[in-house]
């Protein structure tokens, strides 16, 4: 999208010139003072009213939907939580038959998926689209933007059968080197109930590592994309101020694209943050799950919690499906707070103020 | 999409010019034209003259030097050398990706080295970052392209089968060949599901971003809240909410509309927020010159903002799209599975693309599971169809125009300027009229012919 | 054939209008004899691929609209319960007194249990000796258990080398792969578990925090090195990689078949090992019981008993044999009518008898006549089937013929028994299962021998190499390596004899010389590693220090000048 279209005004088929221009008489300098003291109040005019009041039944009507879905996942999720109790945030084990079942190592296993699969993404992301909005021009460029706006739609199942055909079985290597040379970190560790260190590629099969990457892949387009948009916004004086101040283009970019894009960049991330928390069908494909907390991320078995909801929907008893809405509701609480926190950082962010 | 007028926009002389509202080359020439004309007449809008100003060639900022190329191919080259040394003779590494990543960093430090040899820090930074940026980029694409390709290539087994576009599953089973049978009742379901689905998301979508930047106050926070933190909502919650509120309680059966609406319930908060993001980034200059010329809050959503937002909202739009109507989870549990055409939303199964390539891959016949990477090559086909006809409608910023909206510009215009004209020259017929009252500031000859070049313009703009 | 699909496109679209038409007007129009309303069910996955042939078979012999989708056999069973669906799939009948507290499952309509699709739980593996793949597994059914308990974790394990006398195996870890989803697979093997070694299922069952008398499941729990993986396709896929050596898993034979791996032949009570082909599920099923002596109302009434089956002492019996229900309505209700039963009824027939000629070559078996009679009885029970049709002697079935009774009929008498060499002992066969046909050769103690009922592939090989008249075995893979012959063991598989006993010890030539990868020891860090770390940097600095070098020696005056 060019940069001019967002700086200038719509010359186009704007009305505003022909609403002024049309009859000069409305432009009277000659009598100053002939009328009294305007009210700065003005009264709404009529389309004004209208359009305050459908937006404001589009906000309603959208909270109202997201509130079902909210109180209803509440009421599905009680029969669980009365059950569980304040345990359900501590138990590891996931067996409702027996009434013994918590989302801790579920939990621990989402955020650990959604946590690698950003350490892929947000890089990439970013370094993808400063290329986009900075370095790539014309033709390349649209090329670029639409690809990017095509990769976000590859369904998951298609990612899924990637990750479990093709990566999985090549990432593998890279996996057990990590673990060869980077073992003394806890994380990249894998090892046995003994400890004692695992080398069979088995052990590196269906692992966080895996899930997270593929997932991590899947999110990129959709955070390029929104940061790629929030770039292009950055005002075009300053942009030239940096320059004509003996800026490189990369001192521009930390000193004028970055800050004004932070918003962006939170925002984008965060979108992706939450795709990778909820992303059901390629985790499901690929993770073996498992229900204890394993911090070591290479090593086979995670769990996430709508992978859990799809695994286990099909056989679940009606307590079983209230355990599993008790899990979403859990999910859904914790994007919540992360949502929340990002959208407080983007509202103090640069990006949307004056642009000059 | 006209390239010209992007780096035309992007050129720090023509953006930063004072009279760049938009100007069209074709509207530059045109204007020079009429200048002198108009210099004539008195009480008119002075428009400066580009007359006796050169414009050059426009210069190329980032010239790529000889010994540019030299450093990227020197450190590139280098960064293999090292690579292969270290893998094959000194380190016990091994694996490919492992090989990549060594390379890739030598090559990083070689072509700093290289630059920094004749350059100072700063322009070894910029370097270096530059390089660095285009590997994420060739990295993203060539992984995305990749996962692509592999579909397309598992696919290539069924596409080129005319009838996998044109059958539905009706009539093939697990055991049939790839002549029989196809996806075209998926197909059929996947649009009528988005189309559904957009028809609520769109519009609601967009106001309530619309109510969030516009509207604003304190319910807009609590909604923009609310929204935000939806957009994490696990899209197989979204699904269950679906089964259970609609499916349970209300139509007792899995069916397009529940499908559409899991869908909704999942692209809904998605394109607010996107639509939110964009909305906030119109300048808020733009909105306020239209207050300040008295524009309702409504003319100025209409004429100012949403225009101004349009390729974004299109971007917004699309996101939603592409997430909807690639998930599988959330049809999983309401659309159900069915093998034949239905077109009617509200009664039976209807399959749409995402879960059918599920159901096929689950199948252990090789002709079922190559039946799924083709239907997940058309689901992509697809939506790059979809996406060149979004961006066809709205994709395009209110500054690029059309060749039929350049002219139409220009004419439009060539009127104003006609309108001015004339109304200066009424102004001064009434002027001259009603004795010398006022007498001209600056006293420029009256030009008596004054209007005609006006006249003159107005035959001449088709031709333009 | 090019303007074809167009028209056939039409059409299509103006039936499927037309069937939408006729669903708005709710049957009011009196339909023509051969009219059959669209019926929709969900279920069991475990019979989809069955269900999805059978579907599209009805649809263009008898123009009937059957939809079936694979959501599970509990979500079938729910789907049921609330009417949403006209039948359902499942492995394991209601669910009228859940142990967690559940609502039970009852559903407001009656219901009958119809046998649909018979299969064998087959274990499909991915097992190496000295580099060759092993084809010719075979486990006891106390072993299998173990394994999938935890309680056997290396394939040198006593008790599995004792299973194998023909095999030496390796000192290496077993990675069961278990389903991640609900499956109606799980469900028959737990279930076969906890008949036949209870105590074994029970122990883990504590171990991994359920009651002792958990019986089964359709959720396998996650324990110790097990892998867990989604759907067939998952637990397939996992073990046919390179990664998945060393894994077992319990998956529908049809996929084993596909991807050409094989799976282990499993001991039945007659001390044979026997496949799980579609004849020996067959077999084994003629003991299936179908419980009636309880009150209609009960919830038990016509549930499974596969005790006889798990127990058949027929040596062609594959013991882990079972079959799913069709749950179909005995009331109209819910989604349900008359008219539906019609389509219904014709449906289970086709199902039962016709269908059933499919069923081997979708990875299933065929139902024993018992079953089919069983089934028909409950056509007869669908309110609106037409029951004229319903006639076991015109039902053509693979496993009987027209005048055949349950105690007397083909299958019993025709299918082909086991061959001498999978009988308990010291001799093992050699050819190979299920998708794998590559023979493997003897390395153990044991004795090889070709099955009688190899193919002619593995018949001819053997015939060319009955002169040789001597099994090729070693005392050990150890001596394998000292024949000295680095050739593949496949290429010496002329040695073999058909139905051979003699337990003549030739010297090794079977060995292949395949060195195990070399893997580090430890990631310790020691001499070696420094010498590396060493050389690397000493690389990268002859590459970068003398350009840095020059500059820093060079005067540094020139570069003033330079911005």
């Amino acid at each position: 999208m060019p940069i001019s279209s967002l700086v200038s005004p719509p010359l186009g088929d704007s009305p505003l010139g022909d609403a002024f221009g049309a009859d000069p008489a409305v432009f009277d300098p000659s009598s100053p003072d002939s009328r009294p003291r305007r009210s700065l109040v003005s009264r709404p005019s009529i389309s004004d009213s209208v359009f305050r009041s459908v937006a404001f039944s589009a906000g309603t009507i959208t909270v109202l939907i997201m509130l079902a879905v909210g109180v209803f996942l509440s009421l599905r999720a009680g029969d669980a939580l009365g059950v569980a109790g304040v345990n359900f945030l501590f138990e590891q084990d996931w067996s409702p038959e027996t009434k013994k079942f918590g989302i801790a190592s579920v939990l621990f296993g989402t955020i650990t998926i959604a946590v690698i699969a950003m350490c892929v993404a947000v890089p990439l992301a970013l370094g993808t689209a400063l290329l986009i909005s900075e370095v790539a021009q014309g033709r390349l460029k649209a090329t670029l933007v639409t690809l990017v706006d095509l990769m976000a739609a590859v369904p998951s199942v298609v990612f899924g059968l990637w990750g479990v055909f093709f990566l999985q079985a090549n990432v593998i290597p890279v996996a057990t080197w990590i673990s060869t040379y980077f073992g003394w970190i806890p994380f990249f560790s894998v090892t046995d109930a003994t400890g004692q260190a695992l080398t069979e590629a088995s052990a590196f099969t269906s692992s966080a590592f895996i899930a997270g990457i593929v997932v991590g892949l899947m999110v990129v387009p959709t955070q390029t994309s929104v940061m790629r948009e929030a770039f292009s916004q950055a005002p075009i004086g300053e942009r030239e101020a940096a320059f004509a101040l003996g800026s490189t283009r990369w001192g521009m970019i930390t000193s004028v694209v970055l800050p004004f894009g932070r918003g962006g960049i939170i925002g984008g991330t965060m979108l992706g943050l939450g795709r990778a928390l909820g992303e059901t069908i390629a985790v499901y494909m690929i993770i073996s799950p498992i229900f204890t907390i394993n911090w070591e991320v290479l090593k086979t078995g995670t769990n996430s919690v709508s992978a859990l909801i799809a695994l286990r929907y099909g056989e679940s008893s009606s307590f079983g499906l209230s355990a599993l809405m008790a899990a979403g509701l859990v999910l859904f609480l914790i994007t919540l707070v992360i949502n929340f926190t990002a959208s407080s950082i983007v509202a103090r962010s640069r990006s949307g103020a004056e642009s000059d | 999409m006209t390239t010209t007028h992007r780096t035309q926009a992007t050129d720090p002389a023509a953006s930063a010019g004072p009279s760049t509202l938009v100007m069209t080359e074709t509207a530059v020439e045109l204007e020079a034209d009429l200048e002198l004309q108009a210099a004539f007449v008195r009480h008119t809008t002075n428009i400066p003259s580009s007359e006796g100003i050169e414009i050059g060639p426009r210069r190329r900022m980032r010239a790529a030097r000889v010994d540019d190329q030299f450093n990227v191919f020197g450190a590139l080259a280098a960064g293999v050398a090292v690579a292969v040394l270290l893998f094959g003779w000194f380190g016990p590494l091994s694996g490919y990706v492992g090989f990549v990543i060594v390379a890739f960093i030598a090559f990083i430090g070689f072509y700093a080295l290289l630059v920094s040899l004749k350059s100072d820090w700063q322009e070894v930074k910029d370097r270096v970052m530059s390089v660095v940026l285009s590997s994420a980029g060739v990295l993203l694409f060539g992984a995305l392209v990749f996962v692509v390709a592999y579909t397309l290539v598992r696919g290539q087994e069924a596409l080129p089968h005319l009838n996998f576009f044109t059958d539905s599953m009706e009539l093939a089973g697990p055991l049939d060949g790839l002549e029989l049978g196809g996806i075209f009742h998926a197909i059929l379901g996947t649009l009528m599901q988005i189309t559904m689905a957009l028809i609520v998301t769109v519009p609601l979508g967009i106001l309530t971003a619309l109510f969030l930047n516009e509207v604003g106050g304190r319910f807009a926070r609590f909604v923009r809240t609310i929204s935000d933190a939806m957009t994490a909502l696990p899209s197989i919650v979204a699904g269950l909410f679906v089964y259970s509120a609609i499916i349970v309680l209300i139509t007792h059966q899995r069916s397009g509309f529940a499908a559409s609406m899991a869908i909704t319930v999942m692209m809904l908060p998605i394109v607010i927020r996107a639509s939110d993001i964009v909305l906030r980034l119109v300048a808020g200059n733009l909105r306020e010159a239209a207050y300040a010329l008295g524009s309702t809050r409504w003319r100025t959503v209409w004429h100012v903002v949403l225009p101004t937002a349009r390729p974004g909202l299109a971007t917004a739009v699309i996101l939603g799209t592409a997430r909807g109507i690639g998930e599988t989870s959330p049809v999983l549990l309401t659309s159900g599975v069915t093998a034949v055409v239905n077109l009617n939303p509200f009664e039976g199964p209807m399959i749409s693309l995402p879960l059918q390539v599920f159901d096929f891959v689950k199948s252990p016949e090789p002709n079922m599971i190559a039946r799924g990477f083709g239907a997940a090559a058309v689901l992509i086909l697809l939506v790059l169809t979809l996406f060149a006809i979004a961006r066809l409608i709205g994709g395009k910023g209110p500054g690029d125009l059309s060749r039929a909206q350049q002219q139409r510009v220009v004419a439009a215009s060539a009127r104003d300027l006609k309108r001015i004209t004339v109304a200066a020259d009424r102004r001064e017929r009434l002027a001259a009229t009603t004795a010398d009252a006022w007498p001209p500031p600056s006293a420029p000859p009256t030009d008596p012919s004054s209007p005609a070049p006006t006249i003159d313009l107005s035959t001449k703009e088709p031709s333009s | 054939m090019t303007p074809q699909p167009r028209w056939i496109r039409s059409i299509r679209a103006l039936f499927a209008l037309a069937v939408v038409a006729i669903l708005g007007l709710s049957g009011t129009l009196s339909a023509q004899a051969v009219s059959y309303d669209p019926i929709t069910g969900t279920g069991s996955t475990w019979s989809q691929n069955a269900l999805d042939q059978w579907r599209k078979n009805v649809a263009s012999n008898y123009g009937m609209t059957v939809n079936y989708s694979g959501v599970g056999s509990s979500a079938g069973r729910r789907d049921f319960v609330a009417g949403n669906v006209d039948f359902a799939v499942s492995e394991i009948p209601f669910q009228t007194a859940p142990e967690d507290g559940s609502a039970p499952e009852v559903p407001s309509r009656g219901y009958a249990y119809m046998p649909i699709v018979a299969g064998g739980t087959s274990f499909m593996y991915n097992l190496k000796i000295n580099g060759s793949r092993v084809s010719n597994l075979r486990l006891s059914g106390e072993v299998i258990t173990k394994i999938f308990t935890g309680v056997i974790t290396k394939w040198n394990d006593p008790a599995i080398q004792t299973d194998n006398p023909g095999l030496k195996m390796p000192d290496k870890g077993i990675v069961p792969v278990v389903r991640s989803d609900g499956s109606g697979s799980t469900a028959q093997f737990s279930l076969w578990m906890s008949k036949q070694y209870n105590s074994l299922w029970g122990q883990f069952c504590v171990k991994v925090g359920k009651p002792a008398s958990c019986g089964l499941t359709s959720q396998y729990p996650t324990y110790g090195n097990a892998k867990a993986q989604s759907g067939s396709a998952g637990v397939a896929g996992y073990v046919s990689q390179d990664y998945g050596e060393g894994a077992i898993t319990y998956v529908e034979y049809s996929y084993a078949l596909k991807a050409g791996f094989p799976v282990a032949k499993v001991l039945n009570n007659a001390g044979y090992y026997v496949e799980p082909t579609a004849n020996s599920v067959a077999v084994a099923l003629l003991q299936a019981k179908i419980k009636t002596d309880v009150p209609v109302t009960s919830p038990d009434y016509l549930t499974q008993i596969l005790d006889g089956v798990y127990n058949n002492t027929d040596p062609r019996t594959y013991p882990l044999s079972s079959y799913s229900y069709m749950i179909v309505p005995t009331e109209v209700g819910g989604v349900f009518t008359a008219k539906k039963g019609l389509t219904l009824g014709a449906f289970a027939n086709y199902m039962l008898c016709e269908g059933q000629q499919q069923a081997a070559a979708l990875g299933y078996s065929p139902l024993p006549m018992n079953l089919v009679l069983a089934g028909f009885d409950q056509i007869k029970r669908v309110p609106g089937a037409d029951v004229s049709g319903v006639d076991i002697n015109n039902c053509n079935n693979p496993t009987f013929k027209a005048g055949d009774s349950p105690s007397s009929n083909q299958l019993a008498t025709s299918a082909l028994q086991p061959a001498a060499c999978d009988k308990v002992g010291t001799s093992q066969c050699v050819t190979g299962t299920a998708g794998a046909t590559d023979d493997t050769a003897t390395t153990g103690t044991g004795t090889g021998g070709s099955a009688a009922t190899a193919d002619t592939a593995a018949a001819t090989a053997a015939a060319a190499g009955a002169g040789a008249g001597a099994a090729a075995t070693t005392a050990n893979a150890a001596a394998a390596g000292t024949g000295g012959a680095a050739a593949a063991v496949y290429d010496e598989n002329g040695a073999l004899v058909s139905g051979g006993t003699g337990g003549t010890v030739s010297t090794g030539v079977a060995g292949s010389a395949v060195a195990s990868p070399f893997t580090l020891a430890d990631n310790g860090w020691g001499a070696q590693q420094s010498i590396m770390l060493f050389a690397g940097v000493l690389l990268i600095g002859s590459a970068v220090l003398p350009p840095v070098l020059w500059r820093r020696l060079k005067p540094r005056a020139p570069k003033a000048g330079n911005k």
